[in-house]
């Protein structure tokens, strides 16, 4: 994540810290999920955090080229948000797949939940783009910004559906695949808040919520380094206690069995 | 537009909370396990198909005057919503144990845990309807449902978690079902 700002001489070097810090995070985030053999595990999520460090790489180039924050930049910028968006709905998907997958049972109603969400959540944000006022600043940015706002709509309220459809059922999450949606919940609903601050703010303001966004996006990429490096548990809470003879019970149960 | 950008934020804010609030349940979840038999509510399986029983309701319609009925059978829709949403809770936190259970290296230990999860997954999938429906027939007098499929899935609960109990430590949960 990066954004198109020239920064403020006494911002520089946090907005360079919040620029460069994550994207070096997610180069370690990428060797321990190779190592780990992680990626063939997470496809989606390997290719995503590959993605956002070759953005970085291009456009923290571009900045430093003679094109700076020019026009190349901005349409660079747009061209690899539009990326990011694209592959981070895959990795909701890949999440969605991993937690449901592991329970046949709830497989097709939760497929036929997380259909009926995707299409209410798309209704919303389409509504709510024609519905809200238009600014007057730079076309492209204002066009990027409202499609970011519905992007985020859409992925904050699938990854809460997926929370609360879990947490309905009880399902137990992959430690990874926990770690990756609590930071894509995080990062979606800041970016839901910022991206309609951003259209109304001016430059000083922007460059705040641009700061806010970095370093928002800089927690959930530690997450995810986080959650990478945690070892996944081979049988968690499991009792340590002897088996309980809950004899008057099972005699009940064998009763009942043998008179059906 | 200064009021659209207000709400944005605070949906933005509602929003993070909730992912906060909803993936930290995912973790509290495990302090359940520590001991379940705290968790757990008895269910009364005989009572609940007692309450749920036609035959019962047409005694009722018989001997009752019809506003004594609608105000008895309401009460007793009421208490048939209680008893599902109990057993749709036992069904969570077994869930949850089988998990533990379900990556056992003894192949019929996980395979009983299995079925566990898949009985107690039916029942909070039936219970997800069949509750809304209760509340609803308690709405309109004379109006009747019975669920039966729910204590015979109970039922498969309560027999998984047994069978369970002679291959697993169950910390005496099949006692307080």
């Amino acid at each position: 994540m990066h954004l198109n700002l020239d920064p403020r001489a006494f911002l520089h070097p946090l907005w360079y810290y919040f620029w460069i810090a994550p994207h070096v995070l997610q180069a370690l985030i990428l060797y321990f999920m190779v190592r780990r053999k992680l990626h063939h595990q997470f496809p989606f999520f390997a290719v995503y955090i590959a993605s956002e460090i070759v953005q970085f790489a291009v456009l923290y180039g571009l900045s430093h080229s003679r094109f700076h924050y020019g026009p190349v930049y901005l349409h660079s910028y747009v061209s690899f948000l539009g990326l990011s968006t694209a592959v981070r709905f895959a990795v909701i998907y890949e999440i969605v797949n991993h937690v449901l997958g592991r329970y046949p049972t709830v497989d097709e109603a939760g497929r036929h939940f997380f259909r009926f969400s995707t299409v209410l959540l798309l209704l919303l944000a389409v509504l709510l783009a024609v519905l809200m006022p238009r600014s007057q600043s730079e076309f492209i940015l204002t066009a990027t910004y409202s499609l970011d706002r519905a992007v985020s709509i859409l992925q904050c309220g699938l990854l809460l559906s997926m929370f609360v459809f879990s947490r309905y059922f009880s399902l137990s999450w992959n430690s990874l695949d926990f770690g990756i949606a609590v930071g894509m919940g995080v990062f979606a609903s800041v970016e839901l808040a910022t991206s309609a601050m951003w259209l109304h703010l001016g430059s000083f303001g922007n460059t705040a919520v641009n700061l806010l966004t970095m370093g928002t996006y800089h927690c959930c990429v530690l997450i995810w380094l986080f959650y990478v490096l945690k070892p996944e548990k081979v049988s968690a809470a499991v009792p340590k206690t002897l088996p309980d003879h809950d004899l008057e019970v099972w005699n009940q149960e064998l009763q009942r069995m043998v008179r059906s | 537009m200064m009021i659209a950008t207000f709400i944005f934020v605070i949906v933005g804010l509602l929003a993070l909370l909730s992912v906060i609030v909803l993936a930290s349940g995912q973790t509290t979840s495990a302090t359940v396990l520590k001991n379940p038999v705290q968790h757990l509510r008895p269910v009364d399986i005989e009572a609940f198909r007692n309450l749920i029983a036609p035959s019962e309701e047409e005694f009722l319609r018989r001997h009752l005057q019809p506003a004594e009925f609608r105000k008895v059978q309401r009460q007793r829709l009421l208490a048939a919503a209680e008893y599902v949403t109990g057993a749709a809770r036992n069904a969570a936190i077994l869930l949850r144990f089988a998990e533990g259970a379900r990556r056992s290296s003894n192949a019929a230990t996980a395979e009983t845990a299995e079925k566990l999860i898949a009985h107690a997954l039916r029942l909070r999938l039936y219970a997800l309807h069949v509750v809304p429906r209760l509340y609803f027939a308690a709405m309109l007098p004379g109006a009747s449902f019975a669920p039966v499929l729910v204590a015979e899935r109970y039922e498969l609960i309560v027999r998984q978690v047994v069978m369970l109990g002679l291959q697993y430590p169950t910390q005496g949960i099949s006692a307080m079902l």
